[in-house]
Protein backbone atom coordinates (compact mmCIF):
# COMPACT_ATOMS: atom_id res chain seq x y z
CA UNK A 1 0.00 0.00 0.00
CA UNK A 2 2.99 2.25 0.63
CA UNK A 3 2.72 5.92 1.40
CA UNK A 4 0.87 6.98 -1.73
CA UNK A 5 -1.32 10.01 -1.05
CA UNK A 6 -3.64 8.66 -3.75
CA UNK A 7 -5.98 5.70 -3.50
CA UNK A 8 -5.77 5.09 -7.25
CA UNK A 9 -2.77 7.01 -8.59
CA UNK A 10 -3.25 5.62 -12.12
CA UNK A 11 -6.28 7.80 -12.71
CA UNK A 12 -6.22 10.34 -9.87
CA UNK A 13 -3.11 11.81 -11.48
CA UNK A 14 -3.77 10.88 -15.11
CA UNK A 15 -3.45 13.57 -17.77
CA UNK A 16 -6.82 15.17 -18.46
CA UNK A 17 -7.00 13.76 -21.99
CA UNK A 18 -6.53 10.22 -20.71
CA UNK A 19 -9.16 10.75 -18.03
CA UNK A 20 -11.57 11.93 -20.69
CA UNK A 21 -10.80 8.87 -22.83
CA UNK A 22 -11.73 6.70 -19.87
CA UNK A 23 -14.91 8.68 -19.27
CA UNK A 24 -15.97 8.23 -22.89
CA UNK A 25 -15.27 4.48 -22.77
CA UNK A 26 -17.39 4.16 -19.63
CA UNK A 27 -20.14 6.37 -21.06
CA UNK A 28 -20.41 4.18 -24.15
CA UNK A 29 -20.69 0.98 -22.13
CA UNK A 30 -23.13 2.52 -19.65
CA UNK A 31 -25.66 3.86 -22.16
CA UNK A 32 -25.51 0.66 -24.21
CA UNK A 33 -26.25 -1.36 -21.09
CA UNK A 34 -28.99 0.97 -19.82
CA UNK A 35 -30.70 1.00 -23.23
CA UNK A 36 -30.70 -2.79 -23.33
CA UNK A 37 -31.68 -3.50 -19.75
CA UNK A 38 -33.61 -0.60 -18.20
CA UNK A 39 -37.12 -0.04 -19.61
CA UNK A 40 -37.05 3.48 -18.14
CA UNK A 41 -33.89 4.52 -19.99
CA UNK A 42 -34.81 2.58 -23.14
CA UNK A 43 -38.04 4.57 -23.40
CA UNK A 44 -36.31 7.81 -22.47
CA UNK A 45 -33.59 7.41 -25.10
CA UNK A 46 -36.09 6.40 -27.77
CA UNK A 47 -38.33 9.33 -26.90
CA UNK A 48 -35.43 11.73 -27.36
CA UNK A 49 -34.26 10.10 -30.57
CA UNK A 50 -31.00 9.07 -28.96
CA UNK A 51 -29.20 5.85 -29.79
CA UNK A 52 -26.12 4.70 -27.88
CA UNK A 53 -24.16 4.41 -31.15
CA UNK A 54 -24.42 8.22 -31.48
CA UNK A 55 -22.15 8.71 -28.47
CA UNK A 56 -18.78 9.15 -30.16
CA UNK A 57 -17.31 12.06 -28.18
CA UNK A 58 -17.95 13.59 -24.77
CA UNK A 59 -19.71 16.47 -26.54
CA UNK A 60 -22.32 13.92 -27.65
CA UNK A 61 -23.28 13.41 -24.01
CA UNK A 62 -25.54 16.43 -24.35
CA UNK A 63 -27.66 14.48 -26.86
CA UNK A 64 -28.79 12.31 -23.95
CA UNK A 65 -31.91 13.61 -22.20
CA UNK A 66 -31.59 14.61 -18.56
CA UNK A 67 -33.34 12.68 -15.82
CA UNK A 68 -35.16 14.35 -12.94
CA UNK A 69 -36.08 13.35 -9.43
CA UNK A 70 -39.74 13.75 -10.40
CA UNK A 71 -39.28 11.13 -13.13
CA UNK A 72 -37.71 8.70 -10.64
CA UNK A 73 -40.49 9.26 -8.14
CA UNK A 74 -43.07 9.02 -10.91
CA UNK A 75 -41.91 5.66 -12.21
CA UNK A 76 -41.61 4.33 -8.65
CA UNK A 77 -45.16 5.47 -7.88
CA UNK A 78 -46.55 3.94 -11.08
CA UNK A 79 -44.76 0.64 -10.68
CA UNK A 80 -43.76 0.13 -7.03
CA UNK A 81 -41.28 -0.31 -5.56
CA UNK A 82 -38.59 0.60 -8.06
CA UNK A 83 -40.41 1.59 -11.22
CA UNK A 84 -38.94 0.73 -14.61
CA UNK A 85 -35.43 1.77 -13.66
CA UNK A 86 -33.88 -1.57 -12.71
CA UNK A 87 -31.56 -3.31 -15.15
CA UNK A 88 -31.84 -6.72 -13.46
CA UNK A 89 -34.38 -8.53 -11.28
CA UNK A 90 -34.66 -7.38 -7.66
CA UNK A 91 -33.30 -10.58 -6.04
CA UNK A 92 -29.73 -9.71 -7.10
CA UNK A 93 -29.89 -6.75 -4.70
CA UNK A 94 -28.37 -6.97 -1.25
CA UNK A 95 -29.10 -3.45 0.00
CA UNK A 96 -32.15 -1.20 0.08
CA UNK A 97 -32.01 2.46 1.09
CA UNK A 98 -34.40 5.41 0.98
CA UNK A 99 -33.99 9.14 0.96
CA UNK A 100 -34.73 10.78 4.27
CA UNK A 101 -37.80 12.54 2.86
CA UNK A 102 -36.96 15.73 4.74
CA UNK A 103 -38.47 17.83 1.97
CA UNK A 104 -41.84 16.30 2.84
CA UNK A 105 -42.03 14.33 -0.38
CA UNK A 106 -42.27 10.62 -0.99
CA UNK A 107 -38.91 9.01 -0.25
CA UNK A 108 -36.89 7.87 -3.24
CA UNK A 109 -35.95 4.18 -3.14
CA UNK A 110 -32.66 2.66 -4.26
CA UNK A 111 -31.36 -0.90 -4.57
CA UNK A 112 -27.78 -2.09 -4.77
CA UNK A 113 -26.11 -5.39 -5.54
CA UNK A 114 -22.84 -6.64 -4.07
CA UNK A 115 -20.98 -5.13 -7.02
CA UNK A 116 -22.71 -1.76 -6.61
CA UNK A 117 -21.95 -1.69 -2.92
CA UNK A 118 -18.29 -2.50 -3.60
CA UNK A 119 -18.27 0.59 -5.82
CA UNK A 120 -20.06 2.78 -3.26
CA UNK A 121 -17.56 1.93 -0.54
CA UNK A 122 -14.73 2.36 -3.07
CA UNK A 123 -15.64 5.96 -3.79
CA UNK A 124 -15.72 6.64 -0.07
CA UNK A 125 -12.30 5.00 0.15
CA UNK A 126 -10.98 7.36 -2.58
CA UNK A 127 -12.09 10.32 -0.50
CA UNK A 128 -11.20 9.05 2.95
CA UNK A 129 -7.74 8.06 1.78
CA UNK A 130 -7.22 11.40 0.07
CA UNK A 131 -8.33 13.16 3.24
CA UNK A 132 -5.73 11.24 5.22
CA UNK A 133 -7.53 8.24 6.75
CA UNK A 134 -5.11 5.32 7.07
CA UNK A 135 -5.16 1.78 8.52
CA UNK A 136 -3.78 3.18 11.78
CA UNK A 137 -6.83 5.40 12.28
CA UNK A 138 -9.71 4.75 14.67
CA UNK A 139 -12.85 6.00 12.96
CA UNK A 140 -16.06 6.72 14.86
CA UNK A 141 -19.31 6.93 12.92
CA UNK A 142 -21.76 9.09 14.85
CA UNK A 143 -24.60 7.87 12.71
CA UNK A 144 -27.80 5.94 13.42
CA UNK A 145 -27.48 3.25 10.70
CA UNK A 146 -31.09 3.29 9.54
CA UNK A 147 -32.56 3.26 6.03
CA UNK A 148 -31.05 6.65 5.08
CA UNK A 149 -27.83 5.84 3.23
CA UNK A 150 -25.84 8.61 5.00
CA UNK A 151 -22.55 7.24 6.30
CA UNK A 152 -23.21 3.57 5.51
CA UNK A 153 -20.77 3.74 2.60
CA UNK A 154 -18.23 5.54 4.77
CA UNK A 155 -18.33 2.65 7.24
CA UNK A 156 -17.51 0.14 4.52
CA UNK A 157 -14.96 2.49 2.96
CA UNK A 158 -13.13 2.75 6.30
CA UNK A 159 -13.13 -1.05 6.65
CA UNK A 160 -11.78 -1.33 3.10
CA UNK A 161 -8.93 1.03 4.00
CA UNK A 162 -8.22 -1.11 7.04
CA UNK A 163 -9.02 1.49 9.70
CA UNK A 164 -10.55 0.40 13.00
CA UNK A 165 -14.19 1.27 12.34
CA UNK A 166 -16.59 1.91 15.20
CA UNK A 167 -20.36 2.03 14.71
CA UNK A 168 -22.27 4.01 17.32
CA UNK A 169 -25.82 3.13 16.26
CA UNK A 170 -28.41 4.91 18.37
CA UNK A 171 -26.21 5.54 21.38
CA UNK A 172 -26.91 8.74 23.34
CA UNK A 173 -24.61 11.64 22.60
CA UNK A 174 -23.07 11.49 26.10
CA UNK A 175 -22.03 7.85 25.54
CA UNK A 176 -20.59 8.72 22.16
CA UNK A 177 -18.50 11.51 23.70
CA UNK A 178 -17.12 9.13 26.33
CA UNK A 179 -16.33 6.46 23.73
CA UNK A 180 -14.55 8.94 21.48
CA UNK A 181 -12.20 9.78 24.34
CA UNK A 182 -11.84 6.29 25.83
CA UNK A 183 -11.32 4.45 22.53
CA UNK A 184 -8.71 6.85 21.16
CA UNK A 185 -10.81 7.91 18.19
CA UNK A 186 -8.82 9.85 15.57
CA UNK A 187 -11.52 10.42 12.96
CA UNK A 188 -15.19 11.29 13.45
CA UNK A 189 -17.81 10.98 10.71
CA UNK A 190 -20.94 13.08 11.32
CA UNK A 191 -23.23 15.69 9.86
CA UNK A 192 -22.01 19.24 10.53
CA UNK A 193 -24.97 19.78 12.84
CA UNK A 194 -24.24 16.69 14.86
CA UNK A 195 -20.51 17.40 15.03
CA UNK A 196 -21.39 20.71 16.69
CA UNK A 197 -23.80 18.86 18.99
CA UNK A 198 -21.04 16.47 20.04
CA UNK A 199 -18.87 19.43 20.95
CA UNK A 200 -21.67 21.14 22.89
CA UNK A 201 -22.60 18.03 24.88
CA UNK A 202 -18.95 17.31 25.62
CA UNK A 203 -18.64 20.86 26.93
CA UNK A 204 -21.66 20.31 29.21
CA UNK A 205 -19.98 17.12 30.46
CA UNK A 206 -16.83 19.05 31.28
CA UNK A 207 -14.88 17.40 28.45
CA UNK A 208 -12.88 19.39 25.90
CA UNK A 209 -12.70 17.08 22.89
CA UNK A 210 -10.20 19.38 21.21
CA UNK A 211 -7.62 18.68 23.91
CA UNK A 212 -8.80 15.50 25.62
CA UNK A 213 -9.43 13.34 22.54
CA UNK A 214 -7.14 12.23 19.70
CA UNK A 215 -9.43 13.53 16.98
CA UNK A 216 -7.44 14.99 14.08
CA UNK A 217 -9.95 14.55 11.24
CA UNK A 218 -13.68 15.20 10.97
CA UNK A 219 -15.49 13.77 7.94
CA UNK A 220 -18.61 15.83 7.29
CA UNK A 221 -21.54 14.88 5.09
CA UNK A 222 -25.22 14.07 5.02
CA UNK A 223 -26.40 17.69 4.86
CA UNK A 224 -25.16 21.10 3.72
CA UNK A 225 -22.83 23.00 6.02
CA UNK A 226 -19.52 21.21 5.57
CA UNK A 227 -18.53 23.85 3.04
CA UNK A 228 -19.27 26.86 5.26
CA UNK A 229 -15.96 28.18 6.65
CA UNK A 230 -17.48 29.50 9.90
CA UNK A 231 -19.18 26.15 10.59
CA UNK A 232 -15.97 24.25 9.87
CA UNK A 233 -14.04 26.56 12.17
CA UNK A 234 -16.51 25.98 15.01
CA UNK A 235 -16.31 22.21 14.53
CA UNK A 236 -12.52 22.27 14.50
CA UNK A 237 -12.51 24.36 17.68
CA UNK A 238 -14.96 21.99 19.37
CA UNK A 239 -13.56 18.64 18.27
CA UNK A 240 -9.97 19.41 17.45
CA UNK A 241 -9.73 17.94 13.94
CA UNK A 242 -9.57 19.46 10.50
CA UNK A 243 -12.83 19.19 8.54
CA UNK A 244 -13.47 17.57 5.18
CA UNK A 245 -16.50 18.08 2.95
CA UNK A 246 -17.86 14.77 1.58
CA UNK A 247 -21.03 15.70 -0.28
CA UNK A 248 -23.11 12.86 -1.64
CA UNK A 249 -26.64 11.90 -2.52
CA UNK A 250 -28.83 8.83 -2.18
CA UNK A 251 -29.47 8.75 -5.93
CA UNK A 252 -25.77 8.10 -6.55
CA UNK A 253 -25.28 6.06 -3.39
CA UNK A 254 -22.03 7.64 -2.33
CA UNK A 255 -20.11 10.88 -2.14
CA UNK A 256 -19.36 12.33 -5.55
CA UNK A 257 -16.92 14.96 -4.34
CA UNK A 258 -14.13 14.52 -1.83
CA UNK A 259 -11.90 16.97 -0.04
CA UNK A 260 -8.19 16.17 -0.13
CA UNK A 261 -5.76 16.86 2.69
CA UNK A 262 -4.51 20.03 0.94
CA UNK A 263 -7.86 21.71 1.73
CA UNK A 264 -7.95 23.76 -1.48
CA UNK A 265 -11.23 25.46 -0.64
CA UNK A 266 -13.46 22.91 -2.26
CA UNK A 267 -13.78 19.20 -2.89
CA UNK A 268 -12.49 17.30 -5.92
CA UNK A 269 -14.89 15.53 -8.28
CA UNK A 270 -14.11 11.79 -8.50
CA UNK A 271 -13.85 12.10 -12.25
CA UNK A 272 -12.91 8.55 -13.18
CA UNK A 273 -16.12 7.20 -11.64
CA UNK A 274 -18.55 10.11 -11.77
CA UNK A 275 -19.22 12.48 -14.65
CA UNK A 276 -20.25 15.96 -13.60
CA UNK A 277 -21.61 18.69 -15.84
CA UNK A 278 -22.46 22.24 -14.76
CA UNK A 279 -25.12 23.99 -16.81
CA UNK A 280 -27.17 27.14 -16.74
CA UNK A 281 -30.41 25.93 -15.09
CA UNK A 282 -32.60 27.81 -17.55
CA UNK A 283 -30.85 27.36 -20.90
CA UNK A 284 -28.87 24.15 -20.19
CA UNK A 285 -25.84 25.91 -21.67
CA UNK A 286 -22.61 24.44 -20.27
CA UNK A 287 -21.02 26.75 -17.72
CA UNK A 288 -17.37 27.77 -17.90
CA UNK A 289 -14.99 27.42 -14.97
CA UNK A 290 -16.01 29.79 -12.19
CA UNK A 291 -19.54 30.25 -13.49
CA UNK A 292 -22.31 29.21 -11.13
CA UNK A 293 -24.72 26.60 -12.46
CA UNK A 294 -26.63 23.43 -11.72
CA UNK A 295 -24.93 20.05 -11.36
CA UNK A 296 -25.91 17.27 -13.74
CA UNK A 297 -24.47 13.99 -12.54
CA UNK A 298 -23.86 10.59 -14.12
CA UNK A 299 -22.60 7.59 -12.19
CA UNK A 300 -20.34 5.05 -13.85
CA UNK A 301 -20.68 2.83 -10.79
CA UNK A 302 -24.15 1.85 -9.65
CA UNK A 303 -25.73 0.08 -12.64
CA UNK A 304 -28.64 -1.87 -11.16
CA UNK A 305 -30.23 1.58 -10.92
CA UNK A 306 -28.30 3.65 -13.45
CA UNK A 307 -28.05 7.37 -12.85
CA UNK A 308 -27.66 9.11 -16.18
CA UNK A 309 -27.57 12.90 -16.60
CA UNK A 310 -29.50 13.44 -13.37
CA UNK A 311 -30.46 17.00 -12.53
CA UNK A 312 -29.22 17.22 -8.96
CA UNK A 313 -30.53 20.72 -8.28
CA UNK A 314 -27.27 21.67 -6.56
CA UNK A 315 -25.64 24.98 -7.38
CA UNK A 316 -21.87 24.79 -7.92
CA UNK A 317 -18.89 26.57 -9.45
CA UNK A 318 -16.40 24.27 -11.15
CA UNK A 319 -12.70 25.08 -10.90
CA UNK A 320 -9.72 23.51 -12.68
CA UNK A 321 -7.65 20.90 -10.87
CA UNK A 322 -4.72 23.31 -10.95
CA UNK A 323 -6.43 25.27 -8.16
CA UNK A 324 -5.18 22.53 -5.84
CA UNK A 325 -1.58 21.53 -5.24
CA UNK A 326 -2.29 17.91 -4.33
CA UNK A 327 -1.40 16.56 -7.77
CA UNK A 328 -4.82 15.15 -8.61
CA UNK A 329 -6.10 15.98 -12.06
CA UNK A 330 -9.68 15.92 -10.81
CA UNK A 331 -11.44 19.29 -11.04
CA UNK A 332 -12.95 20.92 -7.96
CA UNK A 333 -16.15 22.57 -6.89
CA UNK A 334 -14.98 25.87 -5.45
CA UNK A 335 -16.68 26.29 -2.08
CA UNK A 336 -18.41 22.90 -2.37
CA UNK A 337 -22.14 22.65 -2.96
CA UNK A 338 -23.18 26.29 -2.76
CA UNK A 339 -26.89 25.69 -2.33
CA UNK A 340 -29.85 24.00 -3.86
CA UNK A 341 -32.02 25.64 -6.45
CA UNK A 342 -35.09 24.40 -4.58
CA UNK A 343 -33.79 25.64 -1.19
CA UNK A 344 -33.98 29.24 -2.30
CA UNK A 345 -36.69 31.40 -0.75
CA UNK A 346 -37.75 34.78 -1.98
CA UNK A 347 -38.46 37.23 0.83
CA UNK A 348 -39.64 40.67 -0.26
CA UNK A 349 -37.88 40.20 -3.58
CA UNK A 350 -34.55 39.06 -2.13
CA UNK A 351 -33.19 35.56 -2.77
CA UNK A 352 -32.43 33.85 0.53
CA UNK A 353 -30.53 30.58 0.93
CA UNK A 354 -30.36 28.81 4.31
CA UNK A 355 -26.65 28.20 3.68
CA UNK A 356 -25.93 31.92 3.32
CA UNK A 357 -27.72 32.63 6.61
CA UNK A 358 -25.78 29.84 8.32
CA UNK A 359 -22.54 31.31 7.02
CA UNK A 360 -23.30 34.52 8.94
CA UNK A 361 -24.80 32.95 12.08
CA UNK A 362 -21.83 30.60 12.54
CA UNK A 363 -19.56 33.61 12.86
CA UNK A 364 -21.16 34.11 16.28
CA UNK A 365 -19.59 31.46 18.54
CA UNK A 366 -22.09 32.25 21.30
CA UNK A 367 -24.92 30.93 19.11
CA UNK A 368 -25.48 27.27 19.92
CA UNK A 369 -28.42 26.58 17.61
CA UNK A 370 -30.61 28.58 15.29
CA UNK A 371 -33.81 28.41 13.28
CA UNK A 372 -35.09 30.46 10.36
CA UNK A 373 -38.79 31.26 10.15
CA UNK A 374 -40.40 32.99 7.21
CA UNK A 375 -43.93 34.22 7.77
CA UNK A 376 -46.53 36.55 6.30
CA UNK A 377 -47.46 39.30 8.75
CA UNK A 378 -49.25 42.58 8.32
CA UNK A 379 -49.43 42.23 4.58
CA UNK A 380 -45.80 41.36 3.94
CA UNK A 381 -43.17 38.66 4.33
CA UNK A 382 -41.01 38.65 7.44
CA UNK A 383 -37.91 36.58 8.13
CA UNK A 384 -36.94 35.79 11.71
CA UNK A 385 -33.77 34.10 12.90
CA UNK A 386 -34.21 32.50 16.32
CA UNK A 387 -30.96 31.93 18.16
CA UNK A 388 -30.23 29.89 21.22
CA UNK A 389 -27.12 30.91 23.08
CA UNK A 390 -24.61 28.47 24.48
CA UNK A 391 -21.76 28.73 26.89
CA UNK A 392 -19.15 29.72 24.33
CA UNK A 393 -17.03 32.70 25.36
CA UNK A 394 -17.24 36.09 23.73
CA UNK A 395 -20.12 38.47 23.11
CA UNK A 396 -23.24 39.00 25.12
CA UNK A 397 -26.89 38.51 24.37
CA UNK A 398 -27.49 42.23 24.89
CA UNK A 399 -26.12 43.50 21.62
CA UNK A 400 -26.21 40.24 19.66
CA UNK A 401 -29.60 40.86 17.99
CA UNK A 402 -28.39 44.20 16.63
CA UNK A 403 -25.03 42.90 15.44
CA UNK A 404 -26.41 39.72 13.88
CA UNK A 405 -29.34 41.53 12.28
CA UNK A 406 -26.99 44.05 10.66
CA UNK A 407 -24.61 41.36 9.39
CA UNK A 408 -27.47 39.37 7.88
CA UNK A 409 -28.92 42.52 6.32
CA UNK A 410 -25.58 43.42 4.74
CA UNK A 411 -25.34 39.98 3.14
CA UNK A 412 -28.89 40.07 1.79
CA UNK A 413 -29.26 43.27 -0.20
CA UNK A 414 -30.56 45.22 2.79
CA UNK A 415 -33.31 42.76 3.69
CA UNK A 416 -34.37 43.29 7.32
CA UNK A 417 -34.06 40.25 9.59
CA UNK A 418 -35.83 39.95 12.94
CA UNK A 419 -33.66 38.33 15.60
CA UNK A 420 -35.24 36.44 18.45
CA UNK A 421 -33.07 35.15 21.32
CA UNK A 422 -34.74 32.07 22.83
CA UNK A 423 -34.04 30.10 25.98
CA UNK A 424 -31.70 27.14 26.31
CA UNK A 425 -33.12 23.97 24.78
CA UNK A 426 -35.93 25.77 22.97
CA UNK A 427 -34.79 24.81 19.47
CA UNK A 428 -34.73 21.29 18.04
CA UNK A 429 -31.45 19.37 17.61
CA UNK A 430 -30.75 17.09 14.68
CA UNK A 431 -28.55 14.07 14.14
CA UNK A 432 -29.21 13.67 10.45
CA UNK A 433 -30.46 16.23 8.02
CA UNK A 434 -31.21 19.42 9.88
CA UNK A 435 -34.47 21.26 9.23
CA UNK A 436 -33.72 24.78 10.34
CA UNK A 437 -35.96 26.61 7.90
CA UNK A 438 -39.68 26.88 8.54
CA UNK A 439 -41.70 28.67 5.88
CA UNK A 440 -45.06 29.43 7.44
CA UNK A 441 -46.22 31.04 4.19
CA UNK A 442 -46.59 27.53 2.75
CA UNK A 443 -49.05 26.70 5.54
CA UNK A 444 -51.33 29.70 4.98
CA UNK A 445 -54.84 28.80 3.89
CA UNK A 446 -55.25 29.90 0.32
CA UNK A 447 -51.59 30.81 -0.01
CA UNK B 1 -0.68 -9.59 -27.54
CA UNK B 2 -4.37 -10.47 -27.36
CA UNK B 3 -7.24 -8.07 -26.76
CA UNK B 4 -7.18 -9.14 -23.12
CA UNK B 5 -3.72 -7.68 -22.72
CA UNK B 6 -4.90 -4.10 -23.21
CA UNK B 7 -6.91 -1.82 -20.98
CA UNK B 8 -10.08 0.05 -21.98
CA UNK B 9 -7.97 2.78 -23.55
CA UNK B 10 -5.89 0.39 -25.64
CA UNK B 11 -2.82 0.60 -23.41
CA UNK B 12 -0.81 -2.54 -22.71
CA UNK B 13 -1.46 -4.04 -19.29
CA UNK B 14 1.29 -4.14 -16.70
CA UNK B 15 2.18 -7.58 -15.33
CA UNK B 16 0.12 -6.92 -12.19
CA UNK B 17 -2.85 -5.73 -14.24
CA UNK B 18 -2.66 -8.79 -16.50
CA UNK B 19 -2.66 -11.03 -13.45
CA UNK B 20 -5.62 -9.19 -11.95
CA UNK B 21 -7.57 -9.52 -15.18
CA UNK B 22 -6.80 -13.26 -15.26
CA UNK B 23 -7.98 -13.67 -11.65
CA UNK B 24 -11.14 -11.73 -12.44
CA UNK B 25 -11.90 -13.89 -15.49
CA UNK B 26 -11.32 -17.10 -13.52
CA UNK B 27 -13.46 -15.86 -10.64
CA UNK B 28 -16.35 -15.11 -13.04
CA UNK B 29 -15.94 -18.48 -14.73
CA UNK B 30 -16.14 -20.25 -11.37
CA UNK B 31 -19.25 -18.31 -10.40
CA UNK B 32 -20.97 -19.30 -13.63
CA UNK B 33 -20.84 -22.98 -12.67
CA UNK B 34 -23.89 -24.78 -11.36
CA UNK B 35 -24.08 -26.61 -8.06
CA UNK B 36 -21.69 -24.49 -6.02
CA UNK B 37 -22.21 -24.83 -2.28
CA UNK B 38 -23.53 -21.72 -0.54
CA UNK B 39 -20.23 -21.00 1.15
CA UNK B 40 -18.44 -21.21 -2.20
CA UNK B 41 -20.94 -19.16 -4.17
CA UNK B 42 -21.47 -16.35 -1.68
CA UNK B 43 -17.78 -15.89 -0.96
CA UNK B 44 -17.05 -15.93 -4.69
CA UNK B 45 -19.69 -13.23 -5.13
CA UNK B 46 -17.78 -11.09 -2.65
CA UNK B 47 -14.36 -11.73 -4.19
CA UNK B 48 -15.64 -11.24 -7.74
CA UNK B 49 -17.18 -7.93 -6.75
CA UNK B 50 -13.87 -6.85 -5.24
CA UNK B 51 -11.92 -7.90 -8.34
CA UNK B 52 -14.48 -6.20 -10.55
CA UNK B 53 -13.85 -3.00 -8.59
CA UNK B 54 -10.10 -3.23 -9.04
CA UNK B 55 -10.26 -3.80 -12.80
CA UNK B 56 -12.74 -0.93 -13.06
CA UNK B 57 -10.52 1.39 -11.02
CA UNK B 58 -7.57 0.58 -13.26
CA UNK B 59 -9.56 1.11 -16.46
CA UNK B 60 -9.10 -2.51 -17.51
CA UNK B 61 -12.78 -3.47 -17.73
CA UNK B 62 -16.25 -2.13 -17.02
CA UNK B 63 -19.21 -4.46 -16.87
CA UNK B 64 -22.24 -5.11 -14.67
CA UNK B 65 -22.31 -8.61 -13.19
CA UNK B 66 -25.94 -8.95 -12.14
CA UNK B 67 -26.46 -12.05 -14.30
CA UNK B 68 -23.85 -13.76 -12.15
CA UNK B 69 -25.62 -12.61 -8.99
CA UNK B 70 -22.89 -10.08 -8.14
Amino acid sequence: MGDSPYWNPKFETAPKARLQELQLAKWQRLVEYAAQRSPFYAAKFTGAGFEPSQLKTLDDVRRIPCTTKEEWLGTQAENPLFGDLLTAPEPVATRYHLTSGTSGRTPLRVLDSTRDWAWISEIWAYGLWGFGVRPTDVVYLAFSYASFIGFWGAHYGCEKIGALTLASGNLPTETRVRQIVELGVTTVCATPTYALRLGAVAHEMGIDLATESKIDKVVLGGEPGANIPATRRLITEALGGRCGDFAGMTEIGTNMVVECSHAPGGPHIVEDHIYEEVVDPLSDRPCAYGERGERIVTSFGRALLPLIRYRAGDLVERAPHTDCTCGRTFDLYRGGILGRADDMKVVRGTNVFPSSIEAVVRDYPEVDEFQIEISYQGGRDEITVRVELGAAPGGTADDLPDRLGKDLQECHEGLRFLIDVVGAGALPRFELKSRRLVDLREQRVGA
Amino acid sequence: MTADEFDMLGQALSPVEAELLDLYARSKALLARDGLDPCVRRNLVQSTAALSQVVTDLGIAWEPLYDLGV
